[in-house]
């Protein structure tokens, strides 16, 4: 699968030790060095060795170091991700958009439910945003602390165990869940948890499908 | 110019900032409205009073920045595609219409108003970042080069 927005899936051919031995000077080619020093035109060899030799064998690419992806063991996730802050950034934002939407279609309805029938259109369209506005933060607000308690979670998890799976998963939104519901007793405590542990376990099927 | 590494292409990049925004607003909210709570709540009921503001208002806090962070990336995504080119007019333009369709509830008058500031307040932080860029910079020398010897006549 490759597309703009979940990247592309790595299968690269080309290893590493393939590309450093096509690519510029190759010190197996200079069998002696007497060969360089004695030999009739000296400027012959200037072009070997010229800042630009062996261009003709390609380019070598800088490996930037922040352009490198997150290196916990069974970290791919259905975006390529740096680090723990890229999980956590694009996790939270795209719970948070997704609660927003849901709650502001549910305010919508309900807004459209409770229209009073013989009203100007600008108040009927005011009691319309005033609903969509009502839903939606409440619902996106509180999907993106549970999805920020989440990932903040999963990660650390992440770097004690040093690797990432399904079990990470369940169990930090198990906790995030019972963290969220924390000050409510602890029925809700443990409804809540056990609600979050199966979203997560749920949200790792969903990724296996789609990766 | 080199391309800015540590930030992703463009129409992703806006579910980036809504996170980012939200994850600041609501750890930052979680600070000021715990530290608030906590002062303005009677003795004995401090630590009761900073958790329940903490519940109460952060999550808001959060919203409300992820919010502004995000439509300011939607914008700053539409201008870099409508002008082609990376500069700090960018920020300004972006932050005018976010300015603008946040407040746009409020009536014309405020709308305008609200534009305009955000547009100011984003070209300072340009500013203000670019000064800052200039400063760090380490002032680039021009290599020495050992003089050429003088071609010997005849």
């Amino acid at each position: 699968m490759s597309s703009w927005l979940f990247g592309k899936n790595s299968s690269d051919s080309t290893s590493d030790s393939n590309i450093k031995q096509t690519l510029g000077f190759d010190p197996n080619e200079i069998s002696d060095v007497n060969k360089i020093i004695s030999s009739p035109s000296p400027s012959s060899h200037a072009s070997l060795l010229h800042p630009l030799a062996g261009l003709d064998k390609g380019v070598e690419y800088l490996d930037l170091e922040e352009e490198k992806l997150n290196t916990v063991e069974g970290s791919k996730g259905l975006i390529p991700s740096r680090s723990w802050s890229d999980d956590l950034c694009y996790g939270t934002g795209a719970v948070y958009l997704i609660g927003l939407g849901i709650g502001g279609l549910f305010g919508l309805q309900e807004g459209i439910n409770t229209l009073q029938p013989n009203q100007p259109g600008k108040v009927k369209l005011n009691h319309i945003l005033n609903s969509i506005t009502k839903r939606g933060p409440f619902l996106g607000n509180n999907a993106g602390v549970l999805a920020l308690t989440y990932n903040i979670i999963d990660s650390s998890i992440d770097a004690l165990r040093e690797k990432h799976d399904d079990l990470n998963s369940i169990v930090s939104g198990a906790l995030s869940g019972a963290l969220f519901k924390s000050s409510a007793g602890l029925k809700p405590m443990a409804i809540s948890s056990i609600v979050m542990a199966t979203a997560a376990g749920s949200w790792c099927g969903i990724k296996r499908l789609l990766q | 110019m080199s391309a800015d590494h540590t930030r992703d292409p463009c129409p992703i990049v806006i579910l980036n900032d809504f996170g980012g925004a939200f994850a600041m607003g609501a750890i930052g909210g979680c600070v000021w409205h715990g530290i608030k709570g906590f002062r303005n709540s009677p003795y004995g009921e401090r630590g009761y009073g900073a958790l329940s503001a903490i519940k109460q208002r952060a999550p808001r806090v959060g919203g409300n920045l992820g919010v502004w962070g995000g439509l300011f990336s939607i914008f700053d995504c539409s201008v870099k595609a409508i002008r082609k080119r990376e500069d700090a007019w960018n920020a300004v333009i972006a932050g005018f219409f976010t300015g603008g369709a946040l407040a746009i509830r409020g009536g014309w008058k405020h709308t305008r108003n609200s534009a305009i500031t955000c547009a100011c307040l984003l070209g300072v932080f340009e500013g203000v970042g670019m000064m800052m860029q200039r400063l760090q910079a380490q002032p680039t020398m021009a290599p020495v080069y050992p003089e050429e010897p003088q071609a010997l006549a005849a």
